[in-house]
């Protein structure tokens, strides 16, 4: 009895004691806040913040490795009470919601099979993938409605989910349980600069227009008699739609699949159709625009390019001003195509609409002499877009009458390197030149600087090229006399202090789908472009303002066409390093126009514009139908004109102005689009 | 050797603590609705289970049979055991927080768990050798962490099914249970 006291004791008391060694051996320190913190999120756990739970989440906002709005479903008040716990301010993050990425329901889409099973998305996609036939088809078995903790999620009547957008708090919870990745978040920045992807449903038209307009969806507005949100959609990518409407080379209906059976559907004459409806009511349909983000940009350029890339920056919120050399907006398409091709009424009024949603301009005003890059960066403009892309390499510089300054200091191209020389003898080159050339003139260019005092000068060879001149090959050789070759090579970026250059980016070109090598910068005090252009360029001031003297500016430049990581193409036009804009046609420039206005959305908040992954591209081996059956033969409408004899006929080619389609025919054409999906469409019979 | 490869399959499938002998069946019905969860428990049953097991056969052996308390078993082992759980908690959360925050919340659940405490009763009944009570720890372990996964993973599917609303959650969940322990039956005279 005795002992068994004992011995219990013993072992109570040696236990104890050791524990309490224990504790405080093994102590370890746990934050007060983390604590306070996690009472403050919901505790929905949910994992909209990327954790496994609201305790996870805590632990990285008090380790900072989590941003005090991390927490999408508790909104902005939540945010603010983790804010004043951690005596931080708040960056508000832009709301996202749910978007479901399929048209075709069950009774309209094809199937492989009749599914009777377990009715649950992620049961049915055991069986093959699903019975859809489509890849990236919605199942249909309401997986996300049941997984949504707020109840924004119904089905609706063709078996797809409907996102009620008032209750959707764009947690993701739906996102990570749809088993086939088709309902997504998106954001409405995003769907501004957004791309289509490989793995989201977009018909061939849709993927073959350069600006990326839902065709199928403005066409199908039109049917429904409801034209203003058919011009809606089109001026959600393309903020010029009459203009496109005239002179659009619309590669859309090349791949439109009518082809198959009969004629491509009027694609272009329905969109100038409402675009012209908009033009007679002499309102102007305004689009959505995101919550905004204060900067002033300044677009040099009231081009295409420069037009649509203030049109988006407008829409994000931000403040363009547009800056151009000639008396009136418009570029090429008011001063080079012909009037009767585009009338300039149409262009006036469409420039209207852009400059209505928030876009101050100035006419008159030249690059290199009436402002710089300087200037305007100590004017108050956080950035400042160069869009001169249609007018050709000239326009590097933009020399003044007077004294042959470069629009950007330090930059010229070779023929006006070689006209001031002619007239000046030399040119202050400093120590370091740059050339862009690939021929034989860049060798006498190269010396002609050396003999002006250059002590080292690097000539980079365009990419199109892959074989140098027998002169630049020896490369011992010239590097002896202090110039260097550097082949396959392209300049990515700027650097320079107020009018000086002092750096360039160079990077070699690696095929597509090879990790690239990491850009090199260069000193460098002159640039010489004697071949080609140098990309558009966005100058912003630098972060690193070390090199600066008392008044001066440090700026560097932003790559505009490479925010795409990955190695796929791009719409049409892969981003490839160094990549100039294509303005072979008006919509080529304004996907130029949108791109840069995603560089710099993604220079001002790095946090909310997500990578694009697999971008799709006309040429991408993108599942697509060969064949259509059960779709009703119908011939394409035409426009009505007379003919010499005064009869009225339709007609493809036009003796003048180009007419448009009338409304009845305009909506016979719009009854012929299948409103097709990656391989759905309408079937008729 | 032999008699250890019995002792081994003996433990984890013939005499299953979960299946066959109906200890610690909270657990078994609380951490098993998803499969991260019954793997994280399972480990932490392993680990806390060897450790048990050594501690109470050198309690018993050296402690209680040497003063003649076999009487007072039951209580210094829930005693030793929980402490120990305690003081495992407290030195993973100091020396290799990798572990602890695997474990998380299964280590502590482990100490009220009956089929921890079960295992070192059955390993002094039985009479077994330090050695022979370190492995047949160890199997047990292994039997639950087996049976905990194999009803984690039929509790996921069953979840995609339509149960008839009085017989969801727990109670599909029991009666999957049976089943599983049913087959479980076909072990038995095996050994």
């Amino acid at each position: 009895m005795v002992s068994g006291f004992l011995i219990m004791g013993g072992l109570g008391v040696v236990i104890g004691v050791v524990l309490a060694l224990a504790s405080k051996v093994f102590y370890v320190y746990v934050d007060p806040k983390i604590e306070a913190v996690e009472d403050a999120l919901p505790g929905a756990n949910c994992g909209g913040c990327g954790l496994p739970g609201c305790s996870s989440n805590a632990v990285a906002i008090v380790a900072g490795k989590a941003s005090a709005s991390s927490c999408v479903a508790g909104g902005p008040d939540v945010s603010a009470e983790v804010a004043m716990l951690m005596g931080v301010k708040i960056e508000l993050k832009e709301a996202e919601i749910a978007a479901p990425g399929c048209s075709y329901g069950y009774q309209d889409a094809d199937i492989k099979y009749l599914y009777q099973g377990i009715n649950d998305c992620r049961a049915a996609l055991l069986l093959d993938g699903g019975s859809k036939t489509c890849p990236i088809g919605c199942l249909g078995l309401g997986t996300c409605v049941r997984a949504c903790p707020f109840g924004a999620l119904s089905m609706g009547p063709d078996n797809l989910p409907i996102v009620d957008t008032k209750l959707c708090t764009g947690c993701g919870t739906c996102e990570r349980e749809c088993p086939k990745h088709i309902i997504t978040l998106t954001s409405t920045s995003n769907r501004i600069i957004g791309e289509y992807v490989s793995d989201e449903c977009t018909a061939p038209c849709q993927r073959s227009c350069p600006t990326g307009i839902n065709i199928p969806g403005f066409i199908q507005e039109i049917r429904n008699n409801n034209y203003e949100s058919a011009l809606a959609i089109i001026k959600e990518k393309c903020p010029l739609p009459l203009i496109c409407g005239y002179i659009c080379p619309a590669p859309c209906e090349l791949s439109c699949r009518r082809n198959l059976t009969d004629e491509a559907v009027a694609i272009n004459p329905l969109k100038r159709f409402v675009a012209d409806y908009e033009m007679e009511t002499g309102k102007h349909i305004t689009p959505y625009k995101a919550p905004g983000s204060d900067q002033k940009i300044a677009v040099v350029g009231g081009g295409a390019e420069g037009l649509t890339l203030s049109y988006y920056l407008a829409r994000l919120g931000y403040k363009p001003t547009i800056f151009e050399a000639k008396p009136q907006l418009g570029g090429i398409l008011r001063y080079v195509i012909a009037e009767n091709r585009l009338p300039r009424k149409v262009l006036d009024h469409e420039i209207e609409g852009i400059l209505q949603i928030g876009v101050q301009t100035k006419n008159n005003v030249v690059m290199g002499r009436d402002f710089q890059v300087e200037s305007l960066l100590r004017d108050g403009f956080d950035a400042v877009a160069v869009t001169k892309g249609g007018f050709d390499s000239r326009q590097v510089l933009q020399p003044d009458q007077n004294d042959y300054d470069s629009s950007i200091s330090g930059v010229y191209t070779m023929l006006d390197f070689l006209y001031i020389l002619s007239k000046e003898k030399s040119i202050d080159l400093g120590q370091r030149v740059l050339i862009i050339h690939n021929g034989r003139e860049s060798l006498d260019l190269a010396r002609r600087c050396i003999n002006m005092g250059a002590e080292r000068v690097t000539i980079v060879s365009s990419p199109v090229v892959h074989e140098l001149p027998l002169e630049l090959q020896d490369k011992k050789g010239l590097a002896a006399e202090g110039i260097f070759i550097r082949p396959q090579t392209v300049v990515t970026a700027l650097k320079g202090i107020s009018r000086r250059l002092i750096r360039v980016a160079l990077e070699d070109i690696h095929p597509i789908g090879q990790i690239p090598k990491e850009r090199e910068t260069i000193r460098a005090d002159t640039l010489i472009v004697a071949a080609g252009r140098l990309p558009e360029f966005i100058f912003v001031k630098s972060e690193d303002q070390s090199e600066a003297q008392e008044e001066e500016i440090v700026w560097e430049t932003i790559e505009a066409f490479r925010t795409f990581p990955g190695d796929k193409d791009g719409i049409c036009t892969p981003p490839e390093p160094g990549r100039i804009s294509d303005s072979s046609a008006v919509v080529k420039s304004l996907l130029s126009g949108r791109r840069l206005t995603r560089a710099i959305h993604q220079h001002f908040s790095a946090d909310s514009v997500t990578p694009i992954q697999g971008l799709v591209c006309e040429t991408d081996s993108i599942l697509n139908v060969t064949e259509v059956h059960d779709v009703i033969s119908s011939n394409r409408e035409r426009p009505h004109i007379i003919d010499v004899e005064g009869n009225s006929k339709t007609a493809w080619i036009f003796p003048d102005e180009y007419p448009g389609l009338d409304e009845a025919s305009s909506r016979r054409e719009a009854e012929r689009c299948l409103k097709c999906g990656l391989i759905c469409y309408r079937k008729q019979k | 050797m032999t008699d250890y490869i019995l002792l081994i399959v003996g433990c984890i499938f013939v005499n299953n603590i979960l299946l066959m002998q109906y200890l610690g069946n909270c657990p078994f019905l609380g951490v098993s609705k998803k499969m991260e969860t019954a793997v994280g428990m399972a480990m932490a049953v392993i680990f806390v289970l060897v450790m048990a097991g050594a501690i109470t056969w050198i309690v018993d052996i050296y402690l209680l049979k040497t003063f003649g308390l076999e009487y007072l078993r039951t209580l210094s082992f829930i005693l030793v055991i929980a402490s120990l759980v305690q003081f495992v908690e407290m030195f993973l959360r100091k020396s290799i927080p990798g572990l602890y925050a695997g474990l998380g919340i299964f280590l502590p659940l482990i100490t009220t768990n009956c089929a921890v405490m079960g295992v070192c009763l059955i390993n002094i009944m039985e009479e077994y050798s330090f050695t022979q009570a370190l492995v047949a720890s160890f199997s047990y372990a292994v039997g639950f962490g087996l049976a905990l996964v194999l009803f984690a993973g039929v509790r996921e599917r069953i979840i995609l099914a339509r149960v008839p609303k009085p017989l969801q959650d727990t109670s599909i969940g029991l009666v999957t249970a049976g089943m599983l322990s049913l087959a479980f039956f076909a072990f038995k005279g095996m050994v």
